[in-house]
């Protein structure tokens, strides 16, 4: 109905904005219980990762392999739903609308600092497989009784590999060889030719770094309030805390370029509801990262915690360890190599399977990008009627 | 003694166990056709069993003693190296052999007494002895292996493969208006005819393979296995990342290669072609080799060293292509998106070679996605030149009416469409699914298959787009005149780049003639619009009358002559190129 047939109208026209305002209404209702879905089920998910239901018996340990995993997944699940609500049967010309025009290119900007994040998490979990791989060798060392002699120097020589793999992963640089290396246990003095340090830093950039990224990526990351909180704003910050947080917890957990400094906690309001689970994981998280920051260690991945743990008191063990050795002590170690043992064959499966899985969020996080850019792209074209390409093309 | 004499029937069980496994070997070993390595296991096993069997008699006989004798003779020899400075396979093949005999003798000490069934306090500590001795020796040969690695490692030049990509960097440059005269010869690829081949090399001098693998079987025999891979793993890996760092790829995030500018990510895109072809082709298939030459008796094992070693530079590489396919994908982009495209293509029967196992299947899923990534940008910056050549727009007319630089542009990175064209093609049928449809060939007669392929439609269309767009930047001159040397100037130019090179073939006879037709027509406009108005000057308005007064007719003169100065003027000013024009 035109509106100028009622022009001379005062209640004609009050009618015709009612009838817009019911009718935006009805869109807008439908979004509101999307949104409200999509802070529900985040807030859900984060909750049972915080504290999964009691009769889970076989409960997966913060920052386990297992727990990772699960993190990875609930990332994967927020990815889908939150795309479904941004760009499934959406005129994509909301995308690019105030406050959107800038919120979704900061999202596009921290996902792709978060896979060059994914790439040196694969490649941390690399040095995780070789220091699982050492550790295997000790159990293979000690596992059979009596323990001789031989063994046990075959145990320490194993376990001194890995502890100072352990302490080397952190720092940058392939020269940093200051860890005594137990290739050669420095009987030909200044040989010339050590077996390499195995570092990590040879896929990234001297002066990239992992805290530093993550400090970027969490820089600008506000909630949003007032009247943008009930549009599409609130779930790009949804989606772009929950990037940050599982970004986080990975460096958090896995060893890789230059950790120093890294964040222990990120300004989600507290008010925010489906936020609540998500704050609790990054209290604990943090916690322990201030705990150990100061020793020194490889990351908070539970596995690794234990090979350290179960390491220092092992190399100790061997150590001092004369055939036959005192009964107490060699009970001990027993049990905790049966311990190691066990961890070694949780790393088994599930290293592999977590990098795949890591794998998976790269490309998930590539496709999602591209998605977005599209519609920005025709959105742009639309609009500007020039395609930007031309810049190339002299004049 | 003790012990000895009350295992006697224990012995003469071991005796008949033994026995009946020499019996098998030999049975085996006089088959007709086997192959070498299997001969020599049996050779082995042989002297192994023999050992065993002189071991067990010579026990009947005195029991341990003897036993602890032999121990003693090779602990001997193990602990005396323990203190010498010197590497063991440096100091001559005489020490090396005669280590390894005793660490073989002190492994079939630790056998022998595992298989006495009697247990007891004395055999318990030999062999613990002996396992003692034994991790010495395990010691010492993983260092043994770590020197040999190191000091017989070979280096290849990455040069030789370099030579023929140099040229191809000329081409790539931005200004490609200053070598529009270049011929084409020098802007052709060489020829791959050396391409298809994998080129293996050796990676450590060979003959010291040979005491890599004795170490080897000497390390897995006792258990050991685990520290030999580690170790051998450590040192190639390390190896092949400071090869791969010769070749210069930066270590660079995919941050940073989005935010990179055109010149840099060029050479990049350049050097990961150059890279992927030297590792794939020659780097890991001959450490390939080495692994198989090495580990290629320990079952799983080796494809395990081989993945582990090769993985962080794999991934390097993917990462690096993956990146480049994430970028916006300019126009300027597709001939090096066409190349990596190409390279990949090429390499990936190589790649599913030499990573078959189930282990490393995510190496060939990625780079096969990789490659359909890479073609799918290529199309898309292949599109997105067609769609800036008609979209570029000017302002002002061009000074002189001579080639436009677009026009240069266009043409010159035309040229070289012509030696991806099968790649394009079969890039382009695939794409044909989609919403653009090919746009079908104008020329009715005289097709060729070059000339109706996919790519041929494509450029074609792409020369109609820069022609409609010259027209529209041929009227932003006021004179008519201009307007047509400019076309004149233009089109004759596109017909010249064609003619001159590849694209000759795509575009036909029949189109050429067509856009010569074209250019002469606009000649003839501009030789029409130039001089008409002066001729005019000259026409008589009254036909019927007979006289026109002189000086009506000296002015006439005077307007004709000065017309025809500034118009000769404007013409010798508004030059073109060819001998073609000025006539």
């Amino acid at each position: 109905m035109p509106a100028t047939e009622y022009q001379g109208s005062f209640l004609g026209r009050i009618s015709i904005r009612r009838n817009q305002v019911i009718a935006m209404d009805g869109n807008h209702e439908q979004e509101l219980e999307d949104l409200e879905h999509f802070q529900k089920h985040v807030s859900d998910r984060f909750s049972e990762l915080l504290s999964p239901p009691p009769e889970d018996v076989h409960a997966d340990a913060l920052l386990s392999i297992s727990w990772l995993r699960k993190l990875l997944d609930v990332f994967l699940c927020c990815d889908a739903e939150f795309k479904a609500i941004l760009l499934m049967g959406r005129d994509p010309s909301q995308i690019s609308k105030p406050p959107l025009d800038r919120l979704i290119p900061e999202l596009l900007e921290r996902a792709v600092k978060a896979l060059d994040l994914c790439n040196a998490v694969t490649n941390g979990v690399e040095s995780i497989r070789h220091c699982q791989r050492l550790a295997e060798i000790v159990v293979s060392a000690l596992e059979n009784k009596p323990i001789g002699d031989g063994q046990a120097k075959r145990a320490k020589k194993a376990l001194t590999s890995l502890l100072s793999a352990m302490n080397l992963d952190d720092k940058e640089g392939t020269n940093t060889k200051t860890a005594e290396r137990s290739w050669s246990f420095g009987r030909r003095g200044a040989s010339k030719e050590r077996a390499p340090v195995r570092s990590l830093s040879y896929q990234v950039a001297k002066n990239w770094s992992a805290a530093k990224q993550i400090q970027a990526m969490a820089n600008n990351l506000v909630a949003p309030r007032g009247n943008e909180a009930s549009g599409l704003a609130s779930p790009v910050y949804i989606m772009s805390a929950v990037l940050v947080f599982v970004m986080w917890a990975l460096v958090a957990a896995i060893p890789c370029q230059e950790r120093n400094g890294l964040a222990t906690h990120f300004p989600v309001p507290k008010q925010l509801s489906w936020a609540h689970s998500m704050i609790g994981l990054q209290d604990k998280i943090g916690d322990e990262w201030k705990k150990k920051e100061k020793k020194g260690m490889a990351g908070l991945l539970e596995e690794m915690q234990k090979l350290e743990k179960l390491g220092q008191s092992l190399i100790e063990f061997t150590d001092s360890y004369q055939y036959p050795g005192e009964t107490e002590k060699v009970e001990e170690a027993a049990a905790q190599v049966a311990e190691l043992a066990e961890t070694c064959r949780r790393m088994e499966e599930g290293l592999v399977p977590l990098q795949m899985q890591i794998r998976e969020v790269f490309h998930r996080i590539v496709r999602s990008r591209a998605e977005f850019l599209d519609v920005l792209d025709q959105e742009s074209s639309a609009t500007e009627g020039v395609v930007k390409q031309t810049k190339a093309f002299l004049m | 003694m003790d012990d000895g004499e009350s295992a006697i029937p224990t012995y003469e069980g071991d005796l008949h166990v033994v026995a009946a496994a020499h019996h098998i070997v030999k049975a085996l070993g006089a088959t007709k056709n086997l192959s070498h390595d299997l001969r020599k296991i049996l050779v082995d096993l042989d002297a192994h069993l023999s050992r065993i069997t002189l071991n067990i008699d010579s026990k009947r006989g005195r029991g341990l003693f003897d036993v602890e004798d032999r121990l003693k003779q090779a602990e001997r020899k193990i602990v005396s190296w323990e203190s010498d400075p010197m590497m063991i396979w440096d100091s001559g093949p005489g020490e090396a052999s005669e280590y390894l005999e005793a660490v073989d003798e002190i492994q079939t000490v630790i056998d022998g007494l595992r298989g006495l069934s009697v247990n007891g306090n004395r055999k318990q500590k030999e062999l613990l002895h002996a396992e003692s001795v034994l991790q010495m020796a395990m010691s010492r040969l993983e260092e043994e292996l770590v020197h040999i690695l190191i000091q017989h490692r070979q280096q290849f030049e990455p040069k030789y493969m370099s030579s023929r990509s140099v040229r191809r960097d000329v081409v790539y440059d931005e200004s490609f208006v200053s070598i529009e005269d270049e011929s084409p010869e020098t802007s052709r690829r060489n020829c791959n005819s050396d391409e298809s081949g994998e080129c293996i090399v050796d990676l450590v001098h060979a003959h010291v393979i040979p005491h890599i693998k004795s170490i080897a079987k000497v390390m897995f025999t006792s258990g050991y296995g685990q520290e030999f891979c580690e170790a051998f793993i450590g040192v190639r890996k390390e190896a092949l990342e400071q090869y791969f760092a010769i070749l210069e790829m930066g270590k660079l995030s995919i941050e940073d290669v989005l935010n990179m500018e055109w010149a840099s990510m060029s050479s990049e895109m350049h050097k990961w072609t150059w890279s992927m072809k030297i590792i794939f082709r020659v780097y890991l298939a001959s450490e390939k080799r080495l692994c198989d030459q090495v580990l290629g008796d320990f079952g799983s094992v080796n494809p395990f060293c081989f993945l582990e070693i090769s993985k962080s530079t794999i991934l390097c590489l993917l990462n690096f292509g993956e990146a480049i396919t994430m970028g916006p994908h300019q126009p300027e982009k597709v001939l090096r998106l066409l190349d990596m495209y190409e390279t990949l293509a090429d390499l990936l029967l190589s790649i599913d070679t030499l990573f078959s196992e189930e282990a490393s299947s995510f190496v060939r899923i990625d780079f096969h996605e990789l490659l359909d990534r890479l073609g799918g940008s290529a199309i898309a910056a292949f599109k997105a030149f067609c769609l800036a050549v008609s979209s570029n727009k000017s302002a002002l007319p061009f000074p002189g009416g001579s080639v436009h630089p677009l026009n240069k542009y266009v043409m010159n990175f035309m040229r070289l469409f012509p030696e991806y064209c099968s790649t394009l093609n079969l890039l382009l049928k695939d794409q044909n699914a989609d919403a653009n449809p090919v746009p079908e060939p104008e020329y009715g007669q005289n097709i060729s298959p070059s000339t109706s392929c996919p790519m041929a439609c494509h450029l074609r269309s792409i020369t109609s787009a820069l022609e409609s767009n010259l027209h529209k930047k041929s009227k932003l001159y006021k004179e008519e005149a201009l307007q047509h040397v400019f076309l004149m100037n233009n089109i004759h130019y596109i017909v010249q780049k064609v003619k001159g090179s590849e694209l000759r073939l795509f575009f036909g006879d029949e189109w050429i003639r067509k856009h010569n037709a074209k250019f002469q027509q606009h000649a003839t406009n501009y030789e029409r619009a130039t001089w008409s108005s002066i001729l005019s000057l000259l026409k008589d308005d009254n036909p019927g009358s007979s006289s026109m007064s002189k000086s009506t007719f000296r002015e006439r003169c005077k307007g004709f002559s000065v017309a025809f100065e500034e118009g000769h003027q404007d013409h010798c000013a508004v030059h073109g190129n060819g001998k073609e024009l000025r006539s």
